[in-house]
């Protein structure tokens, strides 16, 4: 099921990303909720958030400038945008090229460059602190990322992540080696912190000094929050969606509508599980202290450089 | 009007700046306004004959003698593809110091005295106009005369402002490390103009064609040296930080926009034109070096950045890193070319990603200097942790600074990411060409390539919302107003540039194929990068034959606003309750401007996670009332050094005070002695000569 997709899939692929995307939060939730004890809220709590916030009004910090009301406008945008380049059921290039890899994460990076300004527009101490924090933390998981995608990317020639899945083909868990166990390795070290969760940081709270996202998001109200928190949703969504995408490509040998099926299928799957992993995860560890992060992100680091090693080698 | 004649025009119309503006030394503002119109219509001439040539038929050499100056030499100006293009660049910039200049000099410095103004329009035009003709040059002694004036012209635009302590300073070791790379340039030149017998760029280039082997690596590094001093490349970077920020803001976004890359311009002619073995790839250890320099310059350049206030000085330090990432290309360029398969098309993408890098960092640091000097003009502060609140004061300058620091950071969907994603291609096909250690080497740069980027969006997150951002924490901030109408015309002619090179980056590419044609001997630019048509960015096709990687910045700037406007509706939320404003949230305290951020605490994370490259220095020094439970006040200062500065220049000043302290110790004072020193050497002199020759 290799071939040219059209422009419509994609932009529909990337709805269902945004709508899906408040779903794995509500799932992810709720797992935590249970291996806690607790009866947890149901998976669908994030959308009735979602709701709530865009009914609200906004109250806005007197000291902000005319650039916070746009903000969480072109977060959303840019982290919306990152997900067209997701595949989801396609596997192979677009018929006209959107973005590659590179791109998305550019992307993702514009929405957390604009995140951070917007948290230092309010003039308060904790939107400083959590935008010093991410900004930290960026440049150390971006780099690392991006060595994840090469050690893939120099197997098939291209970065582009359908034209990436369409080289592993369908036989990917045979042809798995040596740096494609260390490259998913580095990946299940970032995850949690480009998804923002423990043990990087704490999407939980919202007044302690253990926070970086959270404390981003302290000034914005009502459907500004919202558009951050869809945004915060989408991103985890797409993050998922590009390791499903380098490690786990899946293209049904038959096309049409059932291998669609299949392929959606097989995508919610993939998702599933990478969400028990975060919740597994979330409820096991304790928060790292931010100067532990180097050193938790520095084994993924490692991991990324023995793939990359191993596969130029 | 012939189009050969217009390198002539354009110098001619920058010494008419020079000099109508001296001769309106009774009257600054007159000066002012004739200098900066003299430089205006140069770079409308360098525009013409850039163009003229670019656009124009393939491989289109423009070739004006000069009057003869000196009876052993013919003087004369070339402009090929590559002096074209950079000639583009320097306009294009020049245009926007232009327009900027008269208005920001008059508003930053209102009580200095006519003469210096005069002086000021004069070095301008002076300034130009040798960096303009450095690129045009086409012999040997041209270059180096025009490469002296721009160092020249340069030096008293960086001491014009005042001459006290610092900035004097700044111009001295500008002056010393800019002559020691000039020094090494009159070396490299002289033994191919000795072996030539004449000095024009063609006969050097066919006598550097019976150059053996060793010979030319080592005239390549004499030369890499001296354009390395003058671009800027880490560890030759010490005398940029300081010199660049002292000029008044316009210059110095000349100075690093354009400046810096007229040693590119050297770089590129010596390397892949004058010394370039014919129909053999260049000697590896040419690219490697190049490479390594560029990825330490990018990585080590954006660190240091991170961690100044100075506005200006902030901006200087990621010069450094911007150079870096144009040697990451050409380095990468010189390291494939005739060396990979597929046409030497991989080779073209290198040096695209290069170019097009050149005159992105044109645009995004000249619009982010003139931004910083529109904050310097209204504010008289160029240390951010005294600015704040700027945004709601001076509303375009912030956009225009915003969109600049976006732009600088490498984030689409501007120009900035447009070259890095070229060069990232670049260095994953140069990759997968090279197994082994060396494609190793080549993606760790990629992999710094990206960690440059992350640190540049926090430097830049930093540099803005420390600025623009939260409340203004001094009286100077506090009272700072819009600045004037024509400074902002200067910033959004860049600001533009930024925007139409990000978002439809395929239709500059056409001019992209002279230089990369003419320097490569292999298809030009918009035949590999363009292949799918203007709207779509390509790179070549692998050597196993799958698709290369494409992207279009057109589609995804449309998708983007597209998206925005979506987001913007559900922005304005589902009820109808009007927004209302609120104090921020203190924790129940009142807030000033005290809650807000500081720089120095924002990058206080990343300081102690780079610990091992910065060195931080910290003194805090607390005084207490008769108790240590009830402080009066701290006190607390921290300082990062520049490791090349302690462990490189620090120890060569030791070792020099040292050695001529023993010389010192020698001298008695007697004329005898002197004389007798003299001859000594002239013995020893005469001697090794005749060993060599008898």
């Amino acid at each position: 099921m290799t071939g040219n997709w059209p422009l419509e899939l994609v932009l529909a692929e990337m709805t269902v990303l945004v709508l899906l995307g408040p779903l794995v939060t509500g799932a992810i939730q709720q797992m935590k909720a249970r291996l806690q004890c607790r009866q947890g809220a149901g998976v669908f709590q994030p959308y009735r958030d979602l709701v709530k916030l865009f009914r609200k009004g906004t109250v806005q910090a007197d000291t902000a400038s005319g650039l916070f009301r746009v903000v969480p406008v072109f977060v959303l945008a840019a982290t919306v945008a990152a997900g067209a380049l997701v595949p989801v059921v396609r596997v192979g290039p677009a018929a006209f090229p959107l973005g590659d890899a590179v791109m998305l994460l550019g992307l993702l990076a514009l929405a957390r460059f604009l995140t951070a300004i917007g948290a230092l527009d309010a003039g308060g101490a904790f939107g400083g602190m959590g935008a010093s924090r991410e900004m930290t933390v960026a440049p150390l998981v971006e780099p690392v990322l991006m060595m994840v995608v090469f050690s893939t990317a120099i197997a098939a020639g291209t970065t582009e992540l359908g034209a990436l899945a369409a080289h592993r083909g369908s036989s990917w868990m045979l042809a798995w080696g040596a740096p494609d166990f260390l490259g998913f390795a580095a990946m299940l070290v970032l995850l949690p912190a480009e998804t923002g969760r423990i043990p990087v940081d704490n999407p939980d709270t919202h007044l302690e000094l253990t926070m970086l996202h959270e404390g981003m998001l302290l000034e914005h109200s009502g459907p500004g929050l919202g558009c951050m928190l869809l945004a915060s949703h989408t991103r985890q969504i797409v993050t998922l969606g590009l390791v499903a995408a380098l490690f786990f490509p899946v293209a049904p040998p038959y096309g049409g509508a059932a291998g669609l099926l299949v392929a959606a299928a097989a995508f919610a799957a993939k998702i599933l599980a990478l969400a028990i992993y975060l919740a597994l995860v979330e409820s096991s560890y304790a928060k790292l202290r931010l100067f532990r992060v180097p050193q938790y992100l520095g084994v993924g680091f490692v991991c990324a450089l023995m793939a990359l090693a191993l596969r130029i080698l | 009007m012939d189009l050969g004649s217009g390198p002539n025009l354009m110098a001619a119309c920058y010494a008419a700046g020079a000099l109508s503006s001296l001769l309106a030394w009774w009257s600054g503002r007159l000066a002012l306004v004739v200098a900066h119109l003299g430089a205006l219509a140069g770079a409308m001439a360098g525009l013409g004959v850039s163009l003229g040539v670019l656009l124009g038929p393939p491989g289109r050499t423009l070739i004006q003698p000069l009057p003869a100056l000196f009876p052993f030499a013919r003087l004369s100006l070339s402009v090929d593809g590559l002096s074209a293009y950079f000639l583009l660049v320097i306009s294009l910039l020049a245009v926007a110091a232009a327009i900027y200049g008269p208005a920001y000099l008059r508003a930053h410095s209102p009580a200095s005295g006519p003469a210096r103004q005069a002086a000021q329009g004069f070095a301008l035009n002076v300034f130009l106009g040798c960096m303009a003709l450095v690129c045009c040059a086409g012999d040997a002694l041209t270059f180096l005369l025009t490469w002296e004036g721009m160092t020249l012209a340069s030096y008293v635009l960086v001491v014009s402002e005042d001459r006290d302590g610092e900035n004097a300073r700044a111009g001295l070791l500008y002056m010393v490390m800019a002559h020691g790379g000039t020094a090494m340039l009159i070396v490299a030149f002289l033994a191919l103009t000795e072996r030539a017998g004449a000095f024009d760029f063609a006969a050097l280039r066919a006598a550097a064609g019976g150059l053996d082997p060793a010979m030319r690596t080592t005239l390549f590094f004499l030369a890499l040296g001296g354009f390395a001093t003058k671009a800027g490349v880490v560890p030759l970077h010490v005398w940029l930080p300081r010199a660049h920020p002292a000029a008044p803001s316009h210059v110095s976004a000349l100075m690093s926009g354009v400046m810096l890359k007229v040693a590119i311009y050297g770089i590129l002619r010596f390397a892949f034109d004058l010394l370039a073995p014919v129909a053999a790839p260049l000697p590896p250890s040419w690219g490697w070096t190049v490479l390594l320099l560029g990825t330490t310059s990018a990585v080590l350049g954006v660190l240091y950045a991170l961690q100044q206030h100075d506005l200006k000085r902030l901006l200087a330090f990621h010069s450094v890193e911007n150079i870096g990432i144009i040697l990451i290309g050409v380095g990468l360029a010189m390291i494939l070319w005739r060396r990979d398969g597929a046409g030497g098309a991989l080779a073209t993408v290198a040096l695209t990603a290069a170019l097009l890098h050149t005159v992105n960092h044109a645009a995004f640091k000249g619009l982010l200097f003139l931004g910083a000097g529109s904050v310097l003009c209204r504010t008289h502060v160029r240390n951010i942790e005294e600015l704040g609140g700027l945004a709601r004061r001076m509303p375009w300058t912030a956009g225009l600074f915003l969109l600049g620091a976006v732009a600088i950071s490498a984030l689409p969907p501007l120009n900035g990411f447009v070259s890095e994603w070229l060069t990232f291609q670049a260095l994953l096909g140069g990759a997968s060409r090279f197994p082994g250690p060396a494609g190793l080497v080549i993606v760790l740069a990629a992999g710094m390539l990206a960690l440059t980027g992350g640190l540049a969006a926090a430097c830049f997150a930093k540099a803005f919302g420390v600025t623009f951002l939260g409340r203004p924490r001094t009286p100077h901030a506090e009272h700072a107003t819009e600045a004037p109408r024509p400074m902002i015309a200067g910033m959004v002619w860049l600001a533009a540039l930024c925007v139409v090179l990000g978002v439809a980056p395929g239709y500059a590419m056409r001019l992209l194929d002279a230089p990369t044609a003419g320097l490569l001997h292999g298809p030009g630019a918009s035949a590999v990068v363009t292949a799918r048509g203007p709207l779509v960015l390509s790179t070549a096709p692998t050597l196993s034959g799958t698709d290369a990687t494409a992207i279009s910045m057109t589609m995804m700037a449309a998708l983007l606003l597209g998206l925005a406007a979506m987001a913007w509706g559900l922005r304005r939320g589902l009820g109808h309750t009007a927004p209302r404003t609120a104090p921020t949230w203190t924790c129940g305290m009142s807030p000033t401007p005290r809650f807000d951020y500081t720089a120095t605490a924002f990058a206080k994370p990343l300081r102690l996670v780079f610990e091992a490259l910065y060195h931080p220095r910290r003194e805090v020094t607390r005084e207490t009332a008769g108790t240590p439970y009830i402080l009066r006040r701290v006190h607390y200062a921290g300082e990062v050094v520049d490791l090349a500065e302690t462990q490189i220049y620090h120890r060569v000043e030791r070792d020099i005070s040292a050695l001529s302290q023993a010389i010192r110790a020698r001298s008695t004072g007697r004329i005898y002695g002197y004389i007798g020193f003299v001859l000594g050497t002239l013995f020893v002199a005469l001697l090794l000569i005749g060993l060599r020759y008898g």
